[in-house]
């Protein structure tokens, strides 16, 4: 392998992690916060994605319209679903929530499908040639998607780390109990968590539909290397999940020229073990007591 | 409260269970007088822009049938489920069809991985399968002949795929194979044809499905300079997969299964990308009469013509080919004397049929027919497989143009 073939798959490799980034996220923000996994991640995704897709096709929009578009879609979708299902289910096991989200995920897709079919759909981004520097091609729309999903982290981290709501969720993750004993509104504050979390699918399906396909599955088959990457990087830890999402994917791509595309997933999953047999609690994670 | 369980409770128990064992039967007794399809097309998943319109075909089979008074004086009843182009969903859906619904044929079934998973079930069970996959192992596992192909194999459409490079004269030609059993089964069969002919592969990868990239993938074929890069992909990926390619700047030109190299792939990634890439499927009959009656009523069921859907042509062609079988072996016949028909409608050295209300009246006369269907001329050779032409498919400013016709 020469250094021009290495650059290359390290570029794949962190777009790619970077698109599992956002997911993992959005997981790692209910786990932390609500504390259940949300099996309907993929799913706002999706919608999301078909929301950007139905601005665009009201008039050739721009992308940012189609962008802004899903924002609005997801953070709806996660909102509503707050709301109407998982709202009710606060305080009991985590497993209520998680066989919701999943219920909720089936509803979600199949309503999806009921009014825009199987077919997959495309973002109309102009297409061109890549930056070639000497044999390392850099794309174009490789770079804006890595460019949108850093600065969704950016604000992200921003919003939690320097704004009073942001505060507010750290200290539900933290202890819901001391943060209720301290006068903290829990109901505001999770409003706050769904629809920063339906934003963050939002971005994630539409840089996934705009680097690849939109279709009814888009979502859903994100969610596998999603955990995965939330997993490594420590469960409830935002810098882990975009820690965890980029070295899965470096580590998939770099691993092609020596065991071939077809495993290259079982090296990224391979790489998962290694760590959580070193390290239980993930790259950033707490070590919890559970009680 | 007391847990322990009376001797009340273990009678009404063992008199439900007793009930519920007898269910099946008296279910199966009541409904006798139909003869029961299962439809497992391909609805979601890769498969789907084409599984709503093969279920659709199927419904207008069944209807043509039943509204020319059943075959064999049995009605058909149709249960429909979704195959979701995954084995493992389709594999439940299959077991729900054989065990619930007891189904006396599956029809449908796409995608390669989905036949070959299913198989087993339907020979254990005695029920006949009909699909539209490529693996060539279908035709070896298919130990009861109770499966029937109406598709070309992929080892057929990697010969053509062979054909038409060398009348093309490309001298290097590379593979890129979607991993699964049709995927593998197109490259692999070029690889064979192309071998044979003398030549050589300069390069082959087997890629994973449900990627947001192909590009290291690409990276490791294009290194190789290719003249020519045959495929064994599906629409998404192939749409991934030529967007980075065109990207990329190398030249290089592209065959593809006409699965994937469709209009939805012209429309996906605009004229300029897929300019002069040639897609190759299976043909049509569409000069035959069975073609132009199922397209009209195809039409007026979906908006489209039945040309948009090869597959559609192939799914009625199975409730057509069974519904003769079973005019031919008469009354109550059980699955095996209707599946020992099926040869007999459709292969040649009878009067050509184009509808089953055709073939329904000649029979009646004791008379043998070659039923001549919709998909193709249906002659099933002695593993259930049948042998279309080729159509050859050259995208010319957005429009798939047939160039060839190719036979093997």
């Amino acid at each position: 392998m020469t250094l021009v073939d290495f650059c290359n798959l390290l570029i794949n490799g962190t777009i790619e992690g970077l698109l599992i980034a956002l997911p993992a996220l959005a997981l790692t923000l209910v786990m932390g916060v609500a504390r259940f996994p949300n099996a309907a991640t993929g799913d706002y995704m999706t919608v999301a994605a078909y929301a950007g897709i139905g601005v665009q096709a009201l008039g050739g929009a721009s992308i940012i319209l189609a962008g802004l578009g899903a924002i609005a879609a997801g953070s709806a979708i996660a909102v509503v679903f707050y709301l109407w299902v998982l709202r009710a289910l606060r305080g009991r096991p985590p497993v209520a929530s998680l066989v919701a989200s999943i219920g909720i995920a089936f509803f979600a897709r199949s309503m999806l499908t009921l009014f825009v079919g199987h077919d997959q759909q495309t973002f109309a981004v102009p297409l061109v040639r890549a930056w070639n520097f000497g044999g390392i091609r850099l794309l174009p729309t490789d770079l804006y998607v890595a460019a949108v999903a850093l600065l969704a982290m950016a604000a992200l981290f921003a919003l939690l780390h320097l704004t009073p709501i942001g505060r507010q969720m750290r200290a539900i993750a933290d202890n819901p109990d001391l943060a209720r004993a301290c006068g903290i509104r829990s109901g505001r504050v999770l409003l706050a968590l769904w629809a920063v979390v339906g934003v963050l699918c939002a971005l994630g399906g539409m840089m996934f539909g705009v680097k690849a396909v939109v279709s009814p599955d888009l979502g859903w088959e994100l969610l596998i290397p999603a955990f995965a990457a939330m997993i490594l990087g420590g469960i409830g830890s935002p810098a882990g999940a975009v820690a965890g999402g980029v070295l899965l994917g470096i580590a998939s791509e770099l691993s092609v020229p020596f065991v071939g595309p077809s495993y290259k997933i079982a090296v990224a999953f391979a790489l998962l073990l290694l760590v959580l047999l070193l390290r239980p609690r993930g790259l950033f994670g707490k070590a919890i007591l559970a009680r | 409260m007391s847990q322990r369980i009376s001797r009340r409770d273990v009678l009404l128990a063992s008199a439900g269970l007793a009930a519920a064992s007898a269910l099946p039967r008296f279910a199966f007794a009541q409904t006798a007088a139909t003869f029961r399809l299962g439809s497992l097309c391909p609805v979601t998943g890769a498969g789907s822009p084409y599984g709503s319109g093969m279920q659709k075909a199927i419904e207008i089979g069944v209807a043509e049938v039943n509204a020319a008074g059943g075959a064999g004086g049995r009605k058909l009843e149709l249960f429909s489920e979704d195959g979701q182009t995954k084995p493992d969903a389709a594999v439940l859906a299959a077991k729900k069809l054989i065990e619930v619904n007891k189904v006396q044929a599956i029809l449908g079934t796409w995608s390669s991985g989905v036949t070959l998973a299913v198989m087993p079930l339907t020979d254990a069970a005695g029920v006949i399968e009909m699909n539209c996959s490529g693996a060539p192992a279908i035709s070896t596992q298919d130990t009861k002949d109770l499966v029937w192909r109406f598709q070309a194999t992929n080892d057929r459409f990697g010969q053509a795929f062979a054909v038409i490079a060398e009348k093309r004269g490309y001298k290097r030609p590379a593979t890129m194979a979607f991993n699964n059993a049709s995927g593998i089964g197109n490259a692999e069969g070029f690889k064979k044809a192309w071998e044979k002919k003398g030549g050589k592969l300069v390069g082959s990868v087997v890629y994973e499905p449900n990627r947001p990239s192909y590009r290291t993938e690409l990276q490791q074929i294009l290194a190789q300079k290719p003249d020519v890069i045959v495929t064994g992909s599906y629409l998404p990926d192939s749409t991934i997969i030529l967007r980075e390619w065109y990207q990329s700047g190398q030249e290089v030109k592209w065959i593809m299964p006409g699965w994937a190299a469709n209009p939805d792939l012209v429309k996906a990634l605009g004229n300029e990308v897929v300019e002069g890439l040639i897609s190759v499927d299976s043909v049509s009959n569409e000069n035959a009469a069975s073609f132009k009656a199922l397209d009209a009523a195809y039409q007026k069921a979906t908006g489209k013509p039945v040309s948009t859907n090869v597959y559609a042509a192939m799914t009625y062609d199975m409730v057509m080919c069974l519904a003769l079988a079973m005019e031919a072996a008469g009354p109550n016949a059980t699955v095996a004397q209707v599946n020992a028909k099926i040869r007999d409608v459709a292969n040649p050295d009878g009067t050509q049929v184009y509808s089953f209300a055709e073939g329904k009246k000649l029979l009646a006369e004791k008379k043998k027919i070659n039923y001549e269907g919709a998909s193709s001329r249906l002659d099933f050779d002695q593993y259930g497989d049948v042998t279309p032409d080729f159509g050859v498919y050259v995208i010319e400013k957005g429009q798939l143009v047939r160039r060839d016709v190719v036979s093997i």
